[in-house]
């Protein structure tokens, strides 16, 4: 390679450069960083190697570093002349052939395209690649990369990062050319200071000063250091961008060294970095014989010699003491500071250390100016940042960002949301120096100051995203293990207050923690942070402040409830499915004991886990699907169909009797105690049930004519036929249950009297009352709440019905409303202001109503029904609404438009929420939420009156049967701890033998799902629409379980 | 005016801190005076009494027994007190804590033995894995530490509790 | 070039040396600050972080040890947090090993257990490690026993600083650091150990002794080494 010593060599170069990437033949160039060779670049290139030296076809072929999308490895860049460059994602070998096709043809391949580049801004230097291919979106215009601003990845995924010739053709080194030409280095030092520019290891101290304090430092030698000793788990950028643009990271450090006097350069990085160690020596050899680095260097009397030092992998490292300390050949750990490296660093003499990604904009700012580098980012923090976005995100990567952008932009727009729709939690920036940012708080800009001030960091990069599946004590418990076993030693705090840290931790998340240990550990916390001695050890308690601070109720379900809602703390939960039951079922028991051929064992357990379980095996919100490991295979188990086969299986047949004796026998001895339910639903049955077989007096009361609450009279007879609830009502009453009907409280009995004849009360009304929007209109003939309706057509009166009827909301109540009308022979339309997977109803349901005819118009919100001058319903008008900014709750918010659309109809039904009967509430005397709601102790339900307890409804508001039946079941524990002082809740359970190995071949067949009636033939009819499960099926899916309660004790 | 009933407790110790509670001289006239000594070493009372107002506990929590005892002394006391370094901090019962209790009574019983080379079984309180501090497993109102802790401070530390105040021992004692 | 300036400790006026600490100007004045690795004649490493001070106009907690003073500095040394503070670190050394003061050689003489008690320590809120650290008895003269050792490297630093012999290191790192003699020997095969017995009167505790001293027999004299680095003007 020629040496570049004047302008002419120079302007050579470039022009070889230039050829190279754009050249007179089409170029192919693949993605070829660490993160598109886990991906099989690696094999993708050498198919196209192979297949164009086979076919002998003129294609320049050649490796660049990333792109960022690491969701989309592997990419391929692919370029014709006269074209624009087209970027294609996950390239497989078997896909080569067809793109050469095309590419020999002149035709770009889209089919796999992601996105195309008409031109590009290298800041440096600038390249036009075409024109045309409008079907191909712009780069920009593909959600992960809009709003991105690539400053410090100019050149990443675009330039081969092992030819200096291609990073001269976008203006490389042009920086150092003019620095060296103007020979004004204090003018450089002014212009990093204005433009502001801040440590991008995540200090954020002001680099220009930095630099000056260097400068002025007076020493026969000074160095200068590039901190690449990136550690954070979950933080990959340094490592990324030296893979992809070598160069730029050496120009800035020449730069460095010519302003601050220094002439030695050591870029300190990771070890496990193999591919970025790879590539920098390779670009430090090629800048070494172009003339850019060494002696005289570009002929302008400046000498700087570079060299790369492996560090051996402590993240202590990163803490510049440290680093100057491992570079010195001694353990790597800190010394206080004073003195500063500045003053005396490696080997006592003046050093400066900076962050990969600070070196990486030195170029630009040096090219463009101060002025430029501010018109980005926030005020007080110019410029862009990368970061690594990792973790439950749809779209992962690097992004790079303009500092001062909401961590909103970064979850939702740039990564797409939560992966599989799933709900986000909390992010942590900053790995484990760093805090966890609850969901409610992604409106805060990222910068230095406002992640300082929610208890975070900017750290060097890191966002971990992290959905209802992760545990926040988890988390924190990760973390602080990694630091405990990164910590130097050194210094009191860190060494022995991480060790105690860890040990509170742990045992918290195994369930044996106290009260006690929160405050200790807060105390501990704080002294760790504000008496450490370097970096690690201030930051490492962070995850812990930040969890403890936004995600207090997980630790105290840790330590008052035992129940770790992720299910990640193995010893709290039985299996992921266990955990995710509001019941807590022991879902893979009446598997096994299916599978084993043991259908009234099956039973037992079905039914002393959940007395309910022919009806929650039909209307279940089933979150167990949801968590199923089964899904890392094909799909989950059907593990409520498999219940609903079960209760089926007995219910309906002469085996009922013995089977109900059989459970009426596992009653304890009477106690002597009286209890009574307020509310014959699904709630209060469930604690009537266990307070009953703990050998309590069990009176239940209802204003209904009926047990079954919710069950009986909202539920439709197509979900859930009257005849299976009978039998379950049943049960429970040979379980010695009582009812009283026809009787309301506190109007017939009061509170009082209960409290006088009874041991303890439990209170499990629902939530009967229909909310009522405002909307102009609702007064008219035809409007009708959703709920009333259903009672109504449940309990055979006759209903105002239309021919043309429009529901309103989104929930389960509208969806049933909905199939009510139809098999009343209404045409239906359902008004959602949202979009369908924002829908609270189960899916399957409303696919069904879809089936039978109903139509859902998302995105419209109702803003007037229309009536004719006799004051009847004519018409319901809703604007039209487009997805705005997501709200707290990770949904985009709906934003009207001008558009309003109409629809004719007879009748309108309200379903947009139900709540709790507030009269009964007040009328209770017992306290009251803001909201309405009772208070209750969230762990133990008692409210503020003695030995009267809450559940279901009436203290969470409308939710779902097998949530306000967990709540039923907990209270019947509590109830019964309080009656009897001791604990005796796990005597009731039976004791059933059952295989306890995981299955060596467990059944490779296909989820199963419930068989439906044609949609035209139940439309028609009340009759229920699904047929369950044929016992074959039942038993194939029992076989499908893994099992992933079965401990082995080999972990 | 009833007298405060006090209790003392011997757990894993040497009976050394008892032995300094004897030496408090004439205060012991005053103590007399205002507390009954209900149960402990130096009284004959079987079962550990209800209500009591004070226990001083010397010794770690080192077997089974230690740990019954020491819960039953907790839920039946008001004022619980460690006295002495084997309640504070497990002291030198805590020395065999980096042997597994196994292989300890292995050494001790058998390959230490001239005969009977077994561990004992019967009658004999299992060992927790390790000898720990009395507030490792129940709540501790006051630490007086020392081994054992000076007379006067013992003296001190009773009166005061006798008087209703909580002594501010801050200071005026020492581990060892 | 040191200058005379002044700096407020806890509200008085003191004139100190602007070459010196927090912690030395202070003790210069007889006040007392807490510390266990910092010794008179030594580099200070701020590593037991028991010195902490407030100083106005700093947001966080500076080590006296390692902080110069600055003209016209105020310091406080005792507040309610830096007493918290101090308590648990006192508290997690005691947790870290196994301190039975009652069986110790420097019973009465140690420096963790006389702040202990100045500190009002009198119970440890935090469970025990219980961890089984090395014993060397190999050397001729003195002990090594680990489990009462607080990692300050006093000895690491006046093994090297004074008798310039380098023989003491800490391996490992977090809980696991331990003592080494030069590259993990037993202290009875070192080959550059002097036996000038410099670790064993600096060690602040009874983790260095010498040999034939029973329970609470072992007194330790840092002074006469203060007194050496005095004269040598090297005093850092």
């Amino acid at each position: 390679m020629r040496k570049i010593t004047d302008l002419a060599s120079f302007n050579d170069a470039r022009e070889a450069g230039l050829a190279k990437l754009l050249p007179p033949v089409p170029r192919i160039a693949i993605g070829m960083g660490t993160c598109g060779s886990g991906n099989g670049a690696e094999a993708v290139y050498h198919a196209f190697a192979d297949a164009i030296n086979h076919r002998g076809l003129s294609i320049q072929l050649a490796r660049t570093g990333c792109f960022g999308f690491c969701a989309a490895e592997p990419l391929v860049n692919v370029w014709i002349p006269g074209k624009p460059l087209v970027i294609l994602q996950r390239v497989q070998p078997n896909d080569v052939p067809a793109i050469l096709d095309d590419v020999a043809a002149g035709r770009v391949p889209s089919e796999l395209a992601l996105c195309r580049i008409d031109e590009w801004d290298h800041i440096t230097g600038h390249v036009k690649y075409g024109s045309g291919l409008t079907e191909i979106p712009l780069w920009n215009e593909v959600p992960f990369f809009k709003g991105q601003k690539k400053i410090v990845l100019r050149n990443c995924g675009l330039i081969s990062p092992g030819d200096i010739e291609e990073y001269l053709a976008v203006g490389g080194y042009q920086a150092l050319y003019k620095a060296l030409i103007d020979g004004n280095p204090a003018s450089i030092i002014e212009s990093i200071k204005a433009a502001k520019l801040r440590g991008r290891g995540g200090a954020g101290f002001q680099t220009g000063s930095k630099w000056e304090f260097l400068r002025k430092a007076q020493a026969d030698q000074k160095y200068i250091i590039c901190n690449a000793d990136e550690g954070d788990p979950g933080a990959y950028m340094n490592r990324n961008e030296i893979e992809s643009d070598p160069h730029s990271l050496i120009e800035g450090m020449i730069i460095g060294g010519y302003v601050m006097n220094a002439t030695e350069g050591i870029i300190y990085v990771r070890a496990e970095y193999p591919l970025a160690v790879h590539r920098l020596q390779t670009a430090i050899q090629q800048a070494e014989e172009c003339g850019l680095l060494g002696d005289n260097i570009l002929g302008r009397g400046f000498n700087f010699r570079l060299q790369m030092v492996e560090g051996a992998g402590a993240f202590v490292c990163g803490e510049e003491t440290a680093l100057i300390r491992s570079l010195e050949g001694k353990a790597g750990r800190p010394t206080p500071r004073p003195p500063y490296p500045a003053q005396s660093g490696l080997y006592g003499k003046p050093t400066n250390i900076n962050n990969v990604e600070t070196w990486y904009n030195v170029p630009p700012i040096v090219v463009k100016g101060p002025a430029w580098f501010t018109e980005t980012g926030s005020p007080k923090s110019p410029g862009t940042k990368v970061f690594s976005l990792v973790g439950k995100v749809t779209n992962t990567g690097l992004v790079e960002m303009p500092l001062g952008t909401p961590l909103k932009t970064f979850v939702y727009d740039v990564g797409g949301g939560g992966t599989g729709g799933r709900a986000v939690k909390a992010m942590q920036t900053g790995g484990p120096s760093g805090g966890c940012i609850p969901h409610e708080m992604f409106d805060t800009p990222v910068d230095y100051e406002s992640l300082a001030q929610i208890g975070s960091i900017m750290g060097s990069g890191g966002m971990v995203v992290m959905d209802e599946d992760n545990c926040m004590v988890d988390v924190a418990r990760y973390f602080v293990e990694f630091t405990h076993s990164e910590s130097c030693g050194k210094c009191i705090p860190c060494r022995v207050g991480l060790d105690k840290s860890l040990y509170y931790l742990n045992r918290i998340t195994h369930g044996k923690g106290t009260d006690a240990d929160l405050a200790v550990l807060d105390e501990l916390s704080r002294m760790i942070r504000d008496t450490s001695l370097c970096g690690l050890g201030q930051t490492a308690p962070n995850p812990v402040l930040t969890t403890m601070r936004h995600f207090r109720h997980e630790f105290e379900d840790h330590i008052r409830a035992s129940r770790c809602r992720a299910g990640v703390c193995e010893d709290l939960a039985l299996s992921p499915c266990e955990n995710s039951c509001p019941l807590h079922m022991n879902i893979p028991r009446f598997l096994q004991l299916l599978k084993e051929d043991r259908l009234e064992d099956a039973f037992v357990s079905v039914v002393m886990d959940n007395p309910l379980p022919a009806s929650t095996g039909r209307v279940c919100q089933h979150p167990c699907d949801d968590r199923c490991r089964r899904t890392g295979i094909d799909e989950s188990v059907n593990m409520r169909e498999v219940h609903r086969h079960i209760a089926d299986a007995i219910y309906p047949t002469e085996r009922f009797d013995e089977m109900a004796a059989r459970v009426a026998a596992m009653r304890k001895p009477p106690t002597g105690k009286k209890c009574a339910i307020v509310g014959a639903g699904p709630t209060g049955l469930a604690c009537a049930f266990y307070l009953s077989i703990l050998g309590h007096e069990v009176m239940v009361y209802d204003s209904n004519p009926d047990a079954g609450g919710m069950l009986r009279y909202a539920l439709p007879d197509y979900r859930l036929p009257k005849s299976v609830l009978d039998r379950e009502v049943e049960l429970i009453r040979r379980a010695g249950v009582q009812f009283t009907f026809n009787v309301k409280v506190p109007g017939d009995i009061s509170l009082n009297d209960l409290d006088a004849q009874y041991d303890a009360v439990f209170l499990a009304i629902g939530t009967w009352k229909e909310s009522w929007i405002y909307l102009p209109g609702t007064e008219l003939a035809g409007v009708i709440p959703a709920l009333p309706f259903l009672e109504a057509v449940a309990k055979q009166q006759p209903v105002p019905l239309g021919r043309r009827v429009a529901v309103i909301g989104g929930g389960n109540a509208a969806v049933d409303s909905a199939r009510t009308a139809l098999r009343l022979g209404s045409e239906v339309k359902i008004i959602y202001r949202r979009e369908r997977k924002d829908m609270p109803a189960i899916p399957e349901e409303t696919e069904a109503a879809e089936a039978e005819g109903a139509e859902i118009v998302f995105l419209a919100t109702p803003h007037r029904i229309v009536g004719s001058a006799d004051g009847r319903v004519t018409a319901i008008e809703a604007v039209r609404t487009r997805l705005g900014e997501y709200d707290a709750s990770g949904r985009r918010r709906p934003i009207p438009t001008d558009e309003i659309v109409r629809f004719n109809c007879d009748t309108v039904i309200l379903a947009v929420g139900e709540t709790v009967d507030l009269d009964f509430a007040k009328a209770s005397g017992l306290k009251i939420k803001e909201n309405g709601l009772i208070e209750v102790d969230r762990y133990t339900l008692e409210t503020s009156r003695s030995k009267f307890y809450a559940g279901g409804d009436l203290i969470t508001g409308a939710s779902n049967v097998s949530n306000a039946m967990g709540y039923g079941k907990k209270a019947a524990r509590n109830i019964d701890k309080r009656l009897m002082g001791v604990k005796r809740w796990c005597e009731v359970f039976p004791q059933l033998e059952y295989d306890q190995a995981a299955p060596a071949h467990p059944s490779d067949s296909r989820r199963h799902h419930v068989q439906e009636v044609e949609a035209e033939e139940r439309a028609r009819t009340f009759a229920e629409a699904t047929l369950g499960l044929a016992t074959v099926e039942a038993m194939e899916e029992a076989c499908r379980c893994l099992r992933c309660d079965v401990r082995n004790g080999d972990h | 005016m009833s007298k405060a009933k006090v209790a003392t407790v011997w757990l894993d110790g040497c009976s050394g801190c008892h032995m300094s509670l004897l030496d408090i001289d004439e205060t012991i006239i005053e103590v007399a005076k205002k507390a009954e000594l209900v149960y402990g070493p130096l009284v004959d009372a079987q079962e550990f009494p209800e209500g009591v107002d004070v226990t001083l506990v010397e010794g770690a929590v080192s077997s089974q027994d230690d740990l019954k005892l020491v819960q039953k002394i907790r839920r039946r006391t008001k004022l619980l007190v460690s006295l002495g370094d084997c309640a504070v901090t497990s002291n030198v019962p805590s020395m065999r804590n980096g042997i597994p209790p196994k292989v300890l009574l292995e050494r001790a019983y058998v390959q230490g033995a001239d005969v009977n080379h077994r561990p004992p079984s019967d009658g004999v309180p299992g060992l927790l894995r390790h000898a720990v501090p009395v507030h490792e497993v129940v709540k501790v109102d006051l630490h007086v530490p020392g081994c054992p802790p000076k007379a006067d401070a013992i003296g001190y530390v009773v009166m005061e509790l006798l008087e209703g105040r909580k002594p501010d021992i801050a200071g005026k004692v020492k581990f060892g | 070039m040191s200058q005379k300036i002044s700096i407020r400790i806890d509200g008085e006026l003191i004139h100190a040396n602007s070459d010196q600490s927090i912690l030395e100007a202070a003790h210069a004045h007889g006040k007392f600050i807490p510390s266990l690795c910092h010794m008179k004649g030594l580099t200070a490493v701020g590593a037991c972080r028991l010195c902490i001070v407030e100083v106005a106009g700093v947001g966080r907690l500076l080590p006296a040890c390692t902080t110069p003073v600055q003209d016209g500095m105020s310091v406080t040394t005792q507040s309610d947090k830096l007493r918290r503070y101090r308590k648990i670190t006192l508290e997690l050394l005691f947790a870290e090993r196994n301190h039975v003061c009652a069986v110790c050689v420097s019973n009465g003489h140690c420096e963790l257990q006389d702040l202990a008690q100045k500190l009002g320590v009198t119970s440890i809120r935090f469970p025990y490690t219980y961890p089984k650290v090395p014993v060397d008895l190999t050397h001729k003269k003195f002990t090594l026993d680990q489990n009462r050792c607080i990692l300050c490297t006093r000895c690491v630093r006046v093994c090297t600083e004074v008798e310039g012999a380098h023989v003491w290191d800490v391996a490992g790192r977090g809980v696991g650091s331990r003592m080494v003699c030069e590259l993990n020997r037993s202290w009875g095969e070192s080959r550059y150990c002097t036996s000038c017995g410099k670790c064993v009167q600096s060690c602040p505790t009874g983790a260095l002794a010498e040999k034939g001293f029973a329970v609470e027999e072992m007194t330790k004299r840092t002074e006469p080494i203060s007194r050496l680095t005095d004269l040598r003007g090297a005093n850092v």
